[in-house]
């Protein structure tokens, strides 16, 4: 069994109308047994940029606190808010590092431009290859079950609220029809004056 | 007559010049000893009654059983030799089963009869397959059962023919009985008259005096299925004849 | 690609026999998909044919009609399901001569489940759906594994797409995860139409489904089939 499935982990991110979501759930098992269902795998990078880390669970934390420090340096080094998209570099860049001893995860990033609020999508295989989208990424183990939902949910120009339902739907649907992802989600609907932050209810088995 | 017979009397196989089997022919006469058995169709199910020979007061009536259970749905009643009917039933009770278990649904009646019909005359063989016998059956059964036709009847000897019936009777009094059903009988008969009659008549062809223990009755209805009678519902029925 | 695997960097060392494998089984692929509804039921199939990044054709559908109220969805290895559909058919010729009618949808959902089993230690490498009519007239579809486990249900995805249909079933059939919704039937030109949606869904991600649909639609009088064009790329 891949390395990449040992938690079980499914992310998603979506662009909507001058908004984006990133949603993901919150299980953390070890293969088929669940140790804990509040497991963070989406984390905050900025005011409006955010990454989720499917993958393995070590590596989820080690990735997340090496971009935190990396993020911080920047930060003080440009005196300003990171892009997305230079957000993205960062990350592939530390992933890229490890090229031969990768770390175990996919990447998913969402956010607004800080300056023009310009939605972006991104996804990254685990050695840092990235792949920008106009519509939705997803990663974990479920990507594709929630491709398919996406493929038929999802459409261009979407308000927040209708946003919130689609990432929703096409998340949970998908989660069901997976063993090692599940058991509650989270997501974060990113606009330009507002991040509103959501728990799924969700069937825990 | 018997001279002119007797050349094809040893293979089992053998037609005769006028092309008779006269092992089957024996055979056949062979059930004509038998207890008298009797089964009688109607729209609410079948009916199975048979004689017991209870040839001694040392003998335990319960153990001579002429009506079996094939299947949920269909019973059997046999006349000859009773010994013989073990392969017989065996094989239905198997081909039941094996129907049962590839296609999750229950065999019909008719195909049951065919079945056993098809072992009917697999005798002679030399190298034949263990189980497989030397000589004709000396067994006649009737089935009887419901399935999506609805109740039915069917006669099998020891030929292998098999035909569906209204009201068959086989064994020593089956001439009497047979004569005594088609009297009696008309389609709209019910199952409670069926029973009466089915006794009636046995009773008219035995030689003992019929009670409780020297008979046996079975129906297969819709709400029971295969249902064995008690001594009280035997009783139920006797008294009233 | 690896029917012949020969080792051949230790060719230099050992002067001794080489042992080549042979892969009885490939992998054509195929999505097929089936609905059951109040008194009809649907399956459909794509009618793409592959192996591996080539396209052998684009029109092979994968659905197989079986008795006037019974279709088969087959797909996995193609030689499986060719050897599959031929024996059922035998079978089912057999039957109809021995017990003098058709088989149930029912009783052939049964059947091909013990041909699966027996096969238990050389399974043929095929996904079955099966679709049609019960008893009573009701829509049924039964989906099976390649070793005949077997189960009936209302709708089922399988094939090399079916993660991906299968969620979306989940959500517009059986209403899962929606709150307040009022369940009503499928009617038959929704079930059609959700069909051809999620097999465009499909197309787009799978490399293994593809150039069109086949869609049949069984009702007590018999069995219609609509096709409909999906990507070809």
């Amino acid at each position: 069994m891949s390395i990449l499935a040992y938690n079980g982990a499914a992310v998603i991110a979506m662009k909507g109308k001058e908004c984006v979501a990133i949603a993901a759930d919150r299980r953390f098992g070890i293969q088929a047994q669940t140790v804990n269902t509040d497991f963070q795998k989406i984390f905050e990078m900025g005011p409006r940029v955010y990454i989720g880390l499917p993958g393995l669970a070590t590596d989820v934390q080690t990735v997340a606190q090496r971009l935190q420090f990396k993020l911080n340096l920047y930060e003080l080094r440009e005196n300003r808010r990171i892009k997305p998209k230079t957000f993205m570099s960062m990350v592939s860049n530390l992933l890229y590092e490890r090229r031969f001893g990768p770390y175990f995860v996919e990447p998913v990033i969402a956010g607004l431009d800080p300056k023009t609020n310009e939605p972006f999508v991104a996804s990254m295989d685990l050695i840092g290859c990235p792949m920008v989208t106009n519509d939705f990424v997803v990663s974990g183990t479920c990507s594709e079950q929630m491709y398919g939902m996406c493929e038929s949910l999802w459409e261009p120009d979407m308000e927040p609220d209708d946003l919130f339902e689609t990432i929703s739907q096409a998340l949970l649907n998908a989660l069901d029809r997976d063993a090692v992802s599940g058991w509650g989600a989270v997501v974060y609907v990113i606009e330009k004056d507002k991040v509103t932050r959501k728990e799924l209810k969700t069937r825990m088995d | 007559m018997f001279l002119t017979r007797s050349e094809y009397d040893r293979g089992v196989n053998t037609f005769s010049p006028e092309g008779r089997l006269f092992q089957v022919e024996y055979a056949i006469e062979a059930i004509k000893l038998g207890s008298t058995a009797i089964g009688i169709q109607t729209n609410e199910g079948v009916v199975l009654a048979v004689e017991k020979r209870v040839t001694s007061p040392l003998i335990e009536p319960s153990s001579i059983e002429k009506i079996l259970e094939v299947d949920n749905h269909i019973g059997c009643a046999m006349s000859g030799l009773i010994a013989d009917s073990r392969t017989l039933i065996d094989k239905a009770r198997v081909e039941a089963q094996n129907h049962w278990f590839t296609f999750n649904e229950k065999m019909s009646v008719e195909s049951v009869t065919q079945a056993v019909s098809n072992i009917a005359l697999q005798f002679g063989d030399d190298d034949a397959d263990p189980g497989v016998m030397s000589r004709p059956f000396g067994v006649a059964l009737l089935f009887a059962g419901i399935d999506d036709k609805g109740p039915q009847l069917y006669h099998i000897d020891p030929s292998g023919t098999f035909i569906q019936y209204d009201a068959k009777a086989i064994g020593s009094g089956s001439e009497g009985a047979q004569q005594a059903l088609q009297e009696v009988y008309h389609k709209s008969i019910t199952l409670k008259e069926a029973c009466k009659a089915s006794l009636t008549i046995l009773k008219q062809v035995m030689e003992e005096k019929l009670n409780s223990t020297n008979v046996e009755m079975a129906t297969v209805t819709p709400e029971k299925m295969f249902h064995v009678c008690t001594k009280e519902e035997l009783e139920e029925v006797i008294k009233d004849i | 690609m690896d029917i012949l695997q020969i080792n051949q960097t230790s060719d230099y060392k050992k002067a001794g026999p080489l042992q080549a494998h042979f892969n009885p089984y490939s992998y054509n692929g195929g999505t097929v998909l089936a609905i059951a509804g109040e008194n009809f039921s649907v399956i459909a199939s794509d009618t793409r044919l592959s192996e591996g990044f080539s396209i052998h054709t684009r029109e092979n559908p994968k659905t197989y009609k079986l008795t006037d109220t019974t279709v088969l969805g087959a797909c996995g290895f193609h030689g499986d399901v060719l050897t599959l559909t031929k024996v059922l058919d035998a079978r089912l010729k057999i039957y109809e001569q021995d017990h003098h009618k058709q088989m149930t949808t029912g009783a052939v959902a049964a059947m091909l489940s013990t041909m699966l089993y027996h096969r238990r230690f050389f399974p043929y490498y095929v996904y079955n759906i099966v679709a049609g009519l019960d008893d009573e007239g009701k829509g049924c579809v039964y989906s099976f594994d390649p070793v005949g486990s077997y189960e009936r249900e209302a709708y089922r995805a399988g094939g090399s797409a079916s993660a991906m249909l299968q969620p979306l079933l989940d959500n517009q059939i059986g209403f899962k995860n929606q709150q307040g919704v009022t369940r009503i039937p499928l009617s038959r030109e929704k079930a059609v139409n959700l069909v051809k949606d999620v097999f465009i869904s499909a197309a787009e991600r799978d490399i293994y489904t593809g150039d069109s649909i086949l869609i049949n639609v069984i009702t007590k009088d018999g069995v219609t089939d609509e096709r409909f064009p999906l990507r070809r790329d």
